[in-house]
């Protein structure tokens, strides 16, 4: 650390100012979620990574992180899958297309996607946690040839909360894909698998050594995946884990989003598993 | 380096110097028993001889407001605020609170330089003043003693007829060049003492700290602790923040800004849908305690605490960052070391 007193702020930047960006289409997924496609000036790329995150913003209502949920290969847009839970999203909620969004970013740690060449990838996704790994599965899909098998668990509280149903059904159909998927309370109209989704993991035919898994979820859902993930066998250094928090300002200066000594904008949102085990507050 | 003598009965004719250069902001009283940095009106109002100021000079380069941008809600534009650098000289600081700000330059610098801060704090002058310690400052512990003059344009250090000024770098210099003073060729008297300490070399810290998570003062300290996050308020090396939309009455536009936020308040890692990711009051106050002793130390290897004693003469509740440490460091000798 230097004593001097003056400190040269040529290489500095501003941080805090938003790229004023469309909104090029809005599906309803939900009674409460909604996938927008998000176009930059000019079309410009977003240059994310899957797993990474923006801070979006309406002016009057403020800037809110949210999780890129389309893969960097689908290229002249990117997507955000938006939950309706606040003032923010509520007013998102109303916009329209052609509406403006400020957006800084991307922001965070990805997914390592080097480590899961070459391996199997078993995607543990609860709820919204579905959002952000889509990127990383439709990252492996577009690059098929890169990684071996392709397996997916996926949890929702109930059949009408699944997000992304038409992509469930591609999953599903396509034989490159594995794909489980289970509700806590499934409808009368619902035939698929009922429980919540660490009973999908025993039954999962893995090859161990071979397997890197990537998790996402609701914060309560970490610890039970984990001991599931345990009981079957997988080393935790293969494991990886995308975590929730209020990251405010994205370029590690706020504090909001502190885990212990770590910053989640700047270390994560996604964690290798061994290096969280030191993080007594991770989950 | 030259020592001048600059007596007493010129101080007020050396703050006018000052004034004559550049802007002065100094410690003018606040109340009866308060100090305040403010900019120098009149300089006979200029205080140096105070114990601690309210905040310290951290307002000037992280404002508790600051505009980021303004927005038009009728075109959806915004423009970026402008942001105005301090060039200015800051008489009167303590050793304590000009390592503060060394510290804040060094987490606005790393990784993403910030320009706001940056800017604002480069042009910035320091002309420091030693300080007799009183029931609160513990600098002396975290190695910043009344006296220190590092990083100090000009420091001006205490004795009986008045100060014996010395200046450390030519824009010091550049300062003090015009003001005539006798050279002082005394010695220096020694120091008053530190009345508050903790015990512990700095290099064991990690060490205490290591063990101490789950220690029962975090409770203890929980159980007095009101939550109102004074202690975030006052302390010189705090810099979390918040940003918000502030929308005008004519609801055509408003402005973004960021405030300061404490992380001792509840809200503090709130997430939309209602998820607070530490939700215990104990959880709180070990979080801003490890944030001065182990977080950010660990990767620097100072402490992040400079020892001023604002956070404990503020506190309602009187928690005492000192005792906490100190009651660390004995749990850790009696349960580690005597049982090793």
């Amino acid at each position: 650390m230097t004593n001097a007193s003056r400190t040269p702020s040529a290489e500095s930047r501003d941080l805090y100012l938003p790229v004023m960006a469309a909104i090029t289409d809005i599906r309803k997924m939900t009674e409460f979620e909604t996938l927008y496609e998000i176009t930059l000036p000019g079309g410009a790329e977003l240059g994310h990574q899957p797993g990474q995150f923006v801070e979006v913003s309406l002016f009057g209502m403020g800037e809110a992180p949210f999780s890129v949920s389309s893969s960097p290969t689908r290229k002249g847009s990117f997507e955000m899958g938006v939950r309706r839970v606040g003032m923010l999203t509520d007013v998102m909620d109303r916009m329209q297309l052609g509406e403006k969004i400020g957006v800084r970013g991307p922001f965070g740690n990805g997914v390592p996607v080097e480590k899961f060449k070459g391996k199997d990838v078993l995607i543990v996704a609860g709820g919204i946690g579905l959002v952000p790994m889509r990127s990383m599965i439709n990252y492996v899909l577009d690059n098929r040839g890169d990684f071996d098998r392709l397996i997916i668990c996926y949890g929702a509280r109930s059949d009408g909360e699944l997000l992304f149903t038409d992509e469930l059904k591609m999953w599903a159909d396509d034989p490159r894909v594995e794909f489980h998927v289970t509700v806590d309370h499934g409808s009368t109209a619902w035939t698929g698998h009922t429980g919540v989704i660490t009973t999908l993991i025993p039954g999962l035919d893995l090859d161990m050594p071979q397997t890197r898994v990537l998790v996402c979820g609701p914060p309560v859902m970490y610890r039970f995946v984990l001991l599931a993930l345990r009981s079957k066998g997988v080393a935790e250094e293969n494991i990886y884990m995308s975590l929730e928090r209020r990251m405010k300002c994205g370029v590690g200066k706020c504090g909001h989003c502190q885990i212990n000594s770590s910053y989640v904008c700047q270390d994560g949102p996604v964690y290798h598993y061994p290096d969280l085990k030191g993080l007594q507050e991770a989950l | 380096m030259v020592q001048y003598l600059l007596e007493d009965s010129r101080v007020v004719d050396f703050v006018s110097h000052l004034q004559a250069c550049k802007t002065v902001y100094a410690p003018h009283r606040k109340g009866t028993s308060s100090f305040a940095f403010a900019p120098v009106d009149d300089p006979t109002a200029v205080v140096l001889d105070y114990n601690r100021t309210l905040h310290s000079v951290k307002k000037y380069f992280l404002p508790p407001t600051e505009t980021l941008l303004s927005f038009d809600l009728r075109t959806n534009e915004f423009t970026e605020s402008e942001i105005v650098p301090c060039d200015a000289v800051f008489l009167g600081v303590h050793s304590y609170d000009l390592r503060a700000v060394h510290k804040l330059d060094h987490n606005f610098r790393q990784e993403n330089p910030e320009k706001n801060y940056l800017r604002r704090r480069e042009e910035a002058a320091f002309v420091g003043v030693s300080f007799e310690p009183d029931a609160f400052h513990f600098s002396g512990s975290v190695g910043i003693g009344s006296r220190d003059s590092s990083g100090f344009d000009v420091f001006l250090t205490r004795i009986a007829a008045g100060y014996i000024l010395t200046a450390h770098t030519p824009v010091g210099q550049e300062l003090v060049d015009g003001f005539v003073m006798p050279e002082y060729t005394g010695d220096l008297p020694v120091p008053p003492g530190f009345k508050q300490h903790i015990y512990v070399p700095q290099d064991k810290l990690s060490e205490v700290f290591e063990h101490s998570y789950r220690n029962d003062v975090w409770l203890e300290t929980a159980e007095k602790c009101v939550g109102c996050g004074t202690c975030n308020l006052v302390c010189p090396t705090c810099y979390c923040f918040n940003v918000e939309d502030t929308v005008e009455i004519t609801i055509d536009g408003g402005s973004r800004a960021r405030t300061w936020d404490g992380c001792m308040l509840r809200s503090f890692t709130e997430v939309a849908g209602g998820e607070v990711f530490r939700e215990e009051s104990a959880a709180r106050q070990r979080h801003r305690v490890y944030r001065k002793f182990k977080y950010i130390s660990d990767r620097t290897g100072e402490p992040w605490c400079v020892g001023c004693g604002r956070c404990n003469q503020a506190c309602t509740a009187g928690i005492s960052i000192v005792s906490i440490v100190n009651r660390l460091v004995n749990d850790y000798d009696r349960e580690v070391v005597e049982t090793a």
